[in-house]
């Protein structure tokens, strides 16, 4: 028996630790408060609860902004840096967005407000949890805490069968990733010794030799993994089902908040634990990146939902962000951090778009939803526009600076061709983002679409959906603010930039 | 104020423009919006004649000014600033363009006047002076990229205004993808230029390309020759030119501004600006001196075969166009820009001029409908004859000098650009012959029933429908309104026109080989680093070259009188002697259909590969099974998960594993 005095307590840092307790006490304290009952309650109380946690959250997070080392913060398994507490405050912001677009959702109607934000809540604490991860043991745990909540909230739409279905094939796809992210997690701590990731660090070239075929097996389970986690190809197929299937708000989350999270990751995992053995994930991942452009720009292309146009457009975006983490570089990593930011504000303004028409139109989120939106209703067809060419990389844009920095990290880490790849993808890309604008803005334009049927929306009990349809500020005050910011920080990117620098000086390894 | 204040206020007034008229779109009555747009330009164009005089002001070393709003983006990797380069070059367009440009906003006013979208008309033709201004001004890739993609939507935006034709739409839509090719061109370009010499703005990159490359690098090669495809794409030069004719569609004040005079000169500009990588890779240059004589050829020739009044124009377009970028590959900078400055002026005023014809005709385009419009439209008649002079190079017009000079240059090279040069005076016979085929068929001749209905003062509307496919159409917004313009009765369309006719006949007074430089030698301090500064030829044989050059514009016209006054039936017969060469040419050198094709059909097989081979597999289960029956679908959720859509997910992540493993195992060894 060990005497307790022996056992060395970890140093904990409650001043770091803060925006998780704000987060898991926010999900606590939501689930009991959405118990009670009544109108108040379920519209008001418990969205002002959730958004004062994740406001709290973000205060601490500034307060612990810090540029320079890595803190730990739980000896050996958490840490913050510049990394960890950026993408945090990204989670927090799509968190925030979210709950301003599910105020009025069909699912919250069906399985309650305190549910629905609590869950929410609990999957942010995860990604916390995984971007600040130090160790193969928290990184698991982060991703099962952000992973089971989301299963459950994409089929928390109980009364479409697609969303059950959703979060069904989530759930086993997303099982069957966890599954073979364990066992590569187990391989790389079995060839190496270690389960920090400093500890890997060092280990690869002593206690094991680079090209040592058990470490190898672990890093290529790990990477199938975690390309799940970022729908990267060939791991995506479960994207466009489970992004069209899930309620849209949780659509929006996903897209933004759990890509951002698998980004934080992998960089972490392969830009800082694994940097040693970059020369043989490299070109691997390279390949990756450049299957997962082409496909994700395939697919959107046949596309007349555009929520799974979206999903395969977020496919296309992954393999874009992915060329920031083959190079290796610090300015890969800038690049990535700045890309993600732009990506979480363009998608938001999209997607809030998406949820205001399917909410009124007989077409749900069909293309033709869209039709005539220019003259109907020009504050949402305005940042629809602006969303759609951010996300083609159009000049004076977020997304233009964005992928010209990502080009930029390419070019430089001696991956041109990768920068290439990402200008045809943008390319090709035009043909999907353009129809878009093409229909909301030229009346009678016929655009050929695949047909599609009309979407009954299901009456549901308590609150009038037909009166929440019509008024819904909330969604266009996102989509106009999403929109805006994408604008601004593509004629003013400094500020963005200042940050991704920051962030660059997070992982020492790099060069 | 200085310089780079000017220039910030050069592109102020049109973003200015563009902002008001977009959102108070509801709020001008009337011409209003006409006039506000207009002022805009003008006062851009005060702005340009302020930084001219500031320039002046300074010593000859010292006229190339950066001026910096503040950094766009400054990283380890790269930094760029939101900054604009005013130097002789950029203040000379900046004039070309915004003058031009006011002169085609006020010939608007009055010709768009019944147009349901008549503020959307200025909003936009606001904001694309903005962006060409935009693009001349950038001091770094990054603006300029800006600019370039700026210009290609602005151009989008106006081709496909009356976007309830589809005909309109689709022409859009060709433009922008073309110019999407060349954007992907510029961009690969610039990075190659960034990845050898480590700068983004012009200064740098060209102080460092220097020590970066060698004479004729492949790698400066490669980027000069993306920059080409740029440049190509925005001038229509073959390959990629088909959307130039096509974007006749568009208003033609839009075809005057844009397809005319400036967006098209863009490439143009860009060759000029980037000579000194160009004089270093002159492999690339060689390329633009070709594909410039190439589509000089091709495009006088189709313009002998079109009946289009406005793509007859269009094509003629292509072909100066060429000249100007055979002028400044061979390093006869001044000279191929002299051309793009009194190419601007008269091709103008020819489509203003075809604009009040067509206005005449109630919207009818062809020529074999048009004749005797002499009487009916006297002033009409007279600039346009003006505009076709300068157009074909009769001597002592503005034409005479420019374009003669670009070939005498080119001769003076020597080798191989003898051909280029015999090329260009053969096209510019051509060209005399084409000009002259326009005007004497549609003034000359037996009047037809629109124009002796106009001779007794009443303007003919007919019946609105589309000229390509002549399908009747109505007025509501997103198609022409229902009443024309012609500049007889529209004093707006004079007011343009007059200015241009006299600047097409005397623009030419300021390069007269021996007797002025003043162009020449303003722009001087922006190329002084030329390697072919000094190689002027000679005065005696810049007059040899032009009396040749005079010799086949009239040669030119007196085959076109006696084909078209004196034997009218000539052209018949000659169509059906030379059958084969008439479907040829009017089939445009069938370039739309090897475009269809090398592009359009794999592109097309692609998305079709996208939806049935990536989404088939997938999609089959849920959508699908969604069309034949919702009711299908949720009936049974196990029932959705065993129609084999997650067999086939497990069967392309095992490989899709396996892969990886493989991979990883192999490095491993």
């Amino acid at each position: 028996m060990i005497p307790l005095a022996e056992i060395q307590p970890p140093v904990i840092d409650y001043g770091g630790l803060a925006p998780l307790f704000a987060t898991i006490g926010g999900s606590l304290v939501v689930f009991l408060v959405g118990l009670l009952g009544g109108r108040f309650v379920q519209r008001t109380l418990v969205p002002l609860l959730a958004a004062a946690a994740l406001l709290a959250a973000i205060g601490l997070t500034v307060a612990n902004w810090d540029p320079g080392d890595t803190k730990p913060i739980i000896e050996g398994a958490l840490a913050i840096d510049t990394l960890a507490l950026f993408l945090s405050m990204l989670f927090f912001v799509a968190g925030l967005a979210t709950i301003a677009l599910s105020l009025r959702a069909p699912v919250v109607r069906e399985t309650g407000s305190g549910e629905h934000l609590g869950l929410l809540l609990g999957s942010i604490s995860g990604m916390v949890i995984l971007a600040g991860a130090e160790n193969l043991v928290t990184l698991f745990v982060g991703i099962e805490l952000l992973s089971i909540p989301l299963y459950v909230l994409c089929a928390s739409e109980l009364g479409r069968a697609s969303s059950l279905e959703a979060g069904l094939k989530y759930l086993v796809v997303g099982s069957v990733g966890s599954a073979t992210l364990l066992y590569g997690l187990a391989l790389v701590y079995g060839a190496t010794g270690s389960t920090d990731f400093a500890g890997i660090a060092k280990g690869i070239g002593t206690t094991v030799g680079v090209g040592d075929p058990l470490l190898l097996t672990g890093v290529a389970l790990c990477a199938t993994g975690l390309a799940f986690k970022a729908s990267v190809a060939p791991f995506h197929q479960w994207t466009p089902d489970v992004y069209q299937g899930a309620p849209t708000p949780i659509t929006s989350f996903m897209a933004v908040a759990t890509k951002a999270a698998a980004f934080a990751i992998i960089l972490r995992l392969f830009d800082h634990a694994l940097a040693d053995v970059q020369a043989e994930w490299a070109p691997a991942l390279a390949a990756l990146a450049v299957l997962t452009i082409l496909i994700g720009n395939a697919g959107a292309i046949a596309q007349s939902s555009l929520k799974r146009m979206l999903a395969w457009s977020g496919v296309a975006q992954a393999g874009y962000l992915l060329a920031g983490v083959v190079v290796g570089t610090r300015l890969g990593l800038q690049a990535t951090a700045f890309y993600l930011a732009v990506y979480l504000l363009m998608n938001v303004a999209a997607f809030a778009v998406v949820i205001a028409r399917e909410r009124v139109s007989e077409h749900g989120d069909d293309i033709r939803s869209l039709q005539d939106l220019g003259r109907a209703s020009p504050l949402l067809a305005w940042p629809m526009t602006i969303a759609m060419l951010a996300l083609a990389g159009f000049p004076a844009t977020a997304g233009f600076i964005g992928k010209f920095y990502l080009i930029d990290a390419a070019v430089a880490g001696e991956y041109a061709w990768l920068g290439i790849m990402i200008v045809v993808g943008s390319m090709i890309s035009l043909v999907y983002y353009l129809r878009v604008i093409a229909v909301m803005w030229m009346g009678q334009f016929a655009i050929e679409l695949p047909t599609f049927p009309p979407r009954r929306v299901k009456p549901v009990s308590g609150w009038s959906p037909e009166a929440d349809a019509r008024a819904q500020p909330e969604v266009v005050a996102v989509a106009v603010l999403a929109a805006a910011a994408t604008v601004v920080l593509g004629i003013v990117p400094s500020p963005l930039f200042d940050l991704a620098r920051d962030v660059g000086s997070s992982l020492s390894a790099l060069v | 104020m200085s310089a780079t204040g000017y220039g910030w206020l050069v592109l102020a007034f049109p973003l200015a423009g563009t902002l008001a008229l977009a959102l108070g779109w509801r709020l001008w009555p009337g011409r209003a919006a006409g006039w506000i747009g207009s002022a805009a330009i003008l006062g851009s164009f005060a702005a340009s004649l302020g930084m001219l005089f500031e320039l002046l002001d300074r010593a000859e070393d010292s006229r190339s000014l950066v001026g910096t709003a503040y950094t766009y983006a400054d990283t380890a990797g790269f930094r760029a600033d939101m900054s604009i380069l005013v130097d002789p070059l950029s203040v000379f367009m900046c004039l070309v363009v915004s003058g031009v440009s006011f002169l085609i906003h006020v010939y608007s006013v009055a010709y768009m006047t019944s147009d349901r979208g008549y503020v959307r008309f200025f909003a936009y033709l606001n904001f694309f002076v903005f962006s060409m201004l935009l693009l001349i001004l950038a001091a770094n890739f990054v603006v300029l990229l800006m600019g370039w993609a700026f210009v290609g939507a602005a151009s989008y935006l106006l081709i496909s205004f009356w976007y309830r034709r589809d005909t309109a739409t689709g022409a859009g839509i060709k433009a922008f993808v073309i110019n999407v090719i060349g954007d992907v061109g510029l961009v690969v370009g610039a990075f190659l230029l960034f990845d050898g010499t480590g700068a983004l703005d012009y200064a740098g990159v060209f102080e460092e390309a220097g020590n970066a490359f060698g004479r004729n690098d492949g790698q400066l090669v490669a980027a000069c020759v993306m920059l080409l495809v740029g440049a190509f794409a925005k001038s229509a030069q073959v390959p990629l030119h088909t959307w130039l004719p096509d974007a006749m569609e568009g208003p033609t004040p839009v075809s005057a501004l844009i397809h005319a005079a400036t967006m098209v000169t863009a490439g143009v500009y860009l060759i000029a600006r980037m000579h000194p990588l160009f004089e270093l890779a002159p492999a690339a240059a060689d390329v633009g001196a070709v594909v410039g004589t190439v589509t000089l050829l091709i495009a006088a020739t189709i313009a002998l075969a079109a009946t289009d009044l406005k793509r007859v124009i269009a094509y003629s377009t292509m072909s100066q166009i060429g000249y100007m970028v055979l002028g400044v590959s061979v390093a006869a900078y001044g000279a191929g820009l002299f051309h793009l400055m009194t190419h601007a002026f008269f091709k103008a005023l020819l489509f203003m001029g075809a604009g009040s014809v067509i206005a005449a005709m109630g919207g009818v385009q062809s020529l074999d409908k048009m004749g005797g419009f002499r009487k009916a439209m006297p002033f009409t008649f007279a600039t346009f004859t003006i505009g076709a002079l300068a157009l074909a190079g009769f001597p002592l017009m503005s034409g005479f000098f420019s374009k003669d000079e670009i070939l005498a240059f080119t001769l003076n090279r020597g080798g191989g650009y003898v051909v280029l040069a015999v090329a260009g005076y053969l096209a510019s016979g051509l060209t005399a012959f084409y000009a002259f085929r326009m005007v004497f068929r549609v003034f000359f001749g037996e009047p037809v029933p629109e124009a002796r209905e106009l001779e007794r003062g009443h303007l003919h509307h007919g019946d609105p429908a589309n000229p390509a496919t002549g399908e009747k159409e109505d007025t509501e917004v997103g198609f022409p309104g229902p009443e024309h313009h012609v500049a007889e009765q529209a004093w707006p369309m004079k007011a343009a026109m007059a200015p241009l006719a006299l600047l097409a006949i005397v623009a030419g007074t300021l390069g007269i080989p021996g007797v002025t430089d003043t162009l020449e030698h303003f722009l001087e301090p922006t190329f002084e680093d030329s390697r072919f500064l000094e190689t002027h030829p000679s005065e005696s044989s810049e007059w040899l070259g032009l009396a040749l050059g005079g010799g086949l514009a009239l040669l030119g016209i007196a085959v076109a009188a006696l084909v078209y006054l004196r034997r009218p039936g000539t052209a018949l017969q000659l169509r059906e002697r030379f059958s084969t060469v008439h479907t040829f040419l009017s089939n445009k050198w069938y370039f739309d259909e090897l475009f269809d094709a090398v592009f359009v059909r794999p592109m097309a097989a692609f998305g079709r590969f996208g939806r049935s081979i990536i989404e088939s597999v997938f999609v089959q289960g849920v959508l699908v099974g969604g069309t034949v029956g919702a009711v299908r679908v949720g009936t049974s959720l196990a029932r959705a998960i065993q129609t084999g859509e997650l067999r086939a997910y497990a069967f392309l992540l095992v490989s899709g594993l396996g892969g990886l493993v493989l991979y990883f195992l192999i490095v491993s060894v």
